[in-house]
């Protein structure tokens, strides 16, 4: 019914197109600097947003976006999104600016604290987030940035046994493409710092990582040697833990989805056909020690998340609930951080930043009200119910 | 209901009488059920028949009469001492059990599942189960009594008569007055508006005959052609005998005033919101922002899109979205079922706080009538309800 509406009304909207036209060029030239709208912001470093800027958009620049956001980190439908306005734009909200604070006012010389962001589905956690990524990216924080552990738990590219460890499984093609996403975010930081390697790393009879040898090398050696990226990868994290314990580099950590590194299966199916246990991951445990407490000048910032377990255990989005006692406990302390659904501001924001973009062609009158209605101010669903407007 | 008429040279002597009694009814009480709908045994005595010739028509429908009349006396003896039983089963007073106890206690003793309430046991008076009939049309010699009885449908040409008479009468006396210089008076003027003409079917009942659908339309004509005459006032009584009233709905539902919760707000609950086999029961609070709760949980507790629309809809064709809180609780069904037993909750709640002018649009549009369909049974030998399966030669 909405959108017969809607659609009734969109022969009028074309009529009205031309005399939309004149004032459109004008919100649309404001990355050149000349004018800028009411719902956008200049300052582009996260570090430098406050309250002021809350419900605003800022834009990332295209070489940071592709330098941060690379090999994931945004939702796949924000990308589409992206690709289609031409520009990648984030808005300012205050799970973000809180999260902001707490960083920026942390004492990195103490244990790593962590950060849990929950909320429901499609509420932004991911993109709040990008945000801190973006924030750590531009403040010389070494990132390690996971985009989705599902993605290693439900549908990984090749599964192996472990050849070093007995019963346990390896997902070579996932931890190469996590080392290149690691070695594309942090590639200046890597060469700038003086990053050694504290032991030799044996990986067969001819092939070896001798101790002193760079970050970069042993990166680089992991994705030209698939095979050995998974031990490679938990050799890097368990160095980049002395290197930040050292006070040689800060770290964040960056982990979304992060209850599923304690979803009760997985779908890989080890050699008797059984199904895994999460546990039985070799990268499990590396990201498992980074998110413990005992190391400093680091960061760590989780997302648990409803979609990230498999039906049957979503019942809640809360942390409790989805890391479960055994994730719980290994957490605990750590400070919650609740995300939710658009502020009015926010909505209304967002709904002219589409007006802008001319992604809303329709616009009989009450529309928000109905678009309000309709997605509860839920960011996913706002963004799916616009699709076809 | 029978009037006896007793010996033969009454009805011999007084055939005119009887004739009228024939037209008109014998009780004035059967006159507004059915006035040519009658009843008139007629018993020839002993004596009479030897001295009179009676033809064997008559002799059949007496007949016919007298077994009509046994019959229709023990039905009614068996319906009085039924109902003394059922009084008695329900613990009620016999004397003053009415139709309405009756059929209390029929649905209570004989529970049924049936959808169709003409399939359900009843009990009803024998006067209502069996139809009435007419009277004798011809007298003893076979000769009939109406000038019309040999088009076979005597009453409904009468009927036609009539309205040609009182059309006619009307003339002259439009002529009359036009003689005269009068011209009719405005204010007097018929309003049929809000009326129709009696359908066929209680025309038909009410002339104890059956008509043909051509016949019908001759008599609507003929209607018409009266009602639409200048001095058709005149003739009011005769036309408002085969008009009835059209209903106005909504006017006819009466509209609950708002109650005022411990926030002072006004709020409307409406229960037995139906839809499928859903049931809901919705509270609209006003003035609010637009909350909704289903459940106690938010509008994504239908994930479907459609089913979000479906709230949406009675809201904003009245124009309150944003301007009052909504509260369900919904149980049953499916999802589009629930969501159709709320979206008519909330647009019968929201009649209490929009004008009689809304009410009849949102009534127009459909919000405010009850969606009766459910889902058709599957049949043997078919895949579905409807669909056959696949027709294979061999």
């Amino acid at each position: 019914m909405f959108r017969r509406q809607v659609a009734s009304l969109s022969r009028l909207q074309h009529l009205q197109m031309s005399t939309n036209a004149a004032p459109a060029p004008t919100s649309t030239s404001a990355s050149s600097g000349e004018a800028i709208s009411e719902f956008r912001t200049a300052v582009t470093n996260p570090g430098e947003h406050s309250s002021l800027h809350v419900a605003k958009f800022y834009t990332i620049p295209v070489e940071q976006k592709k330098k941060i956001f690379g090999g994931g980190g945004l939702p796949k439908q924000y990308e589409q999104q992206i690709k289609t306005f031409q520009e990648a734009c984030l808005m300012v909200r205050s799970p973000a600016l809180e999260l902001l604070h707490y960083i920026q006012n942390a004492d990195l010389s103490k244990p790593a604290v962590r950060y849990v962001v929950y909320g429901a589905n499609g509420v932004g956690k991911t993109l709040t987030m990008a945000h801190v990524l973006h924030y750590g990216s531009l403040n010389d924080f070494m990132l390690v940035h996971v985009p989705w552990v599902p993605n290693w738990m439900k549908r990984p590219k090749e599964a192996a046994n472990s050849s070093t460890q007995e019963g346990f499984i390896d997902l070579p093609f996932d931890a190469a493409a996590w080392l290149v996403h690691f070695k594309t975010q942090n590639l200046k930081l890597l060469q700038q710092l003086d990053l050694k390697t504290s032991k030799e790393y044996v990986w067969s009879k001819r092939e070896s990582t001798p101790a002193g040898s760079t970050l970069l090398e042993l990166v680089e050696h992991g994705i030209a040697r698939i095979k050995y990226a998974s031990e490679t990868t938990a050799a890097l994290i368990s160095e980049i833990k002395q290197l930040s314990n050292a006070g040689k580099c800060k770290t964040m950590v960056v982990i979304d989805g992060f209850n599923a590194f304690f979803h009760p299966e997985t779908r890989i199916f080890s050699e008797n056909k059984q199904r895994v246990t999460p546990d039985r991951i070799t990268l499990t445990q590396p990201f498992l020690d980074i998110t413990s407490y005992d190391w400093t000048n680091g960061i760590c910032i989780l997302s648990v998340d409803k979609i990230a377990m498999t039906e049957g255990y979503m019942a809640s989005h809360m942390p409790r609930y989805l890391l479960g006692k055994e994730g719980f406990e290994h957490l605990d302390p750590f400070i919650p951080v609740h995300v939710e659904n658009y502020t009015e501001k926010e909505f209304y924001n967002y709904i002219s930043y589409y007006l802008d973009r001319r992604w809303i062609n329709k616009t009989p009158p009450g529309f928000e009200e109905q678009l309000k209605f309709m997605s509860n101010k839920n960011p996913y669903e706002l963004m799916q119910l616009v699709k076809s407007l | 209901m029978a009037l006896r008429v007793f010996g033969l040279n009454l009805v011999k002597t007084n055939r005119s009488v009887l004739q009228n009694v024939c037209k008109t009814g014998a009780t004035p009480t059967q006159q507004t059920v059915a006035p040519y709908a009658t009843e008139v045994t007629v018993q020839a005595s002993p004596a009479a028949v030897q001295k009179q010739k009676v033809s064997k028509a008559m002799k059949a429908y007496l007949k016919r009469a007298n077994e009509h009349d046994e019959f229709m006396k023990t039905q009614h003896l068996e319906f009085q001492i039924g109902k003394r039983h059922l009084a008695n089963m329900m613990g009620a007073d016999p004397e003053t059990f009415t139709q309405q106890d009756i059929d209390e206690a029929i649905e209570y003793l004989f529970p049924s599942g049936l959808f169709d309430k003409k399939a359900r046991p009843a009990m009803k008076s024998p006067d209502e189960v069996f139809p009435a009939r007419k009277a004798a049309e011809f007298d003893e010699t076979g000769r009939p009594f109406h000038s019309m009885f040999y088009t076979g449908n005597p009453n409904f040409f009468q009927l036609l008569h009539d309205i040609v008479q009182e059309t006619n009468k009307i003339h002259e006396l439009e002529e009359r007055l036009l003689r005269r210089g009068n011209t009719p008076d405005e204010n007097q003027k018929l309003d049929t508006t809000g009326f129709q003409l009696m359908p066929k079917d209680q025309l038909e009942l009410l002339l104890v005959e059956s008509i043909a659908d051509i016949e019908y339309s001759n008599f609507v004509n003929s209607m018409e052609r009266l009602i639409a005459l200048p001095y058709a006032y005149k003739s009011k009584e005769f036309i408002e005998r085969f008009l009835k009233p059209l209903m106005d709905q909504s006017k006819q539902l009466e509209i609950p005033k708002p109650r005022i919760d411990e926030q002072g707000r006004q709020y409307i609950t409406t229960y037995e919101c139906l839809r499928k086999t859903a049931r809901a029961d919705v509270t609209v609070r006003m003035p609010g922002t637009g909350k909704i709760s289903i459940n106690g949980q938010d509008i994504f507790y239908f994930p479907e899109e459609k089913c979000r629309e479906q709230l949406l809809f009675p809201l904003q064709f009245s124009q309150m979205l944003g301007k009052v809180d909504i509260e369900a609780n919904v149980e049953g069904g499916g999802p589009s079922g629930q969501s159709g037993a709320i979206r008519w909750g909330i647009a019968m709640s929201l009649r209490s706080f929009v004008d009689q002018e809304m009410i009849e649009s949102m009534r127009l549009a459909g919000l405010l009538t009850r969606d009766y369909r459910i889902r058709e049974r599957k049949k043997f030998g078919q895949e579905g309800a409807r669909r056959k399966y696949t027709w294979k030669k061999r």
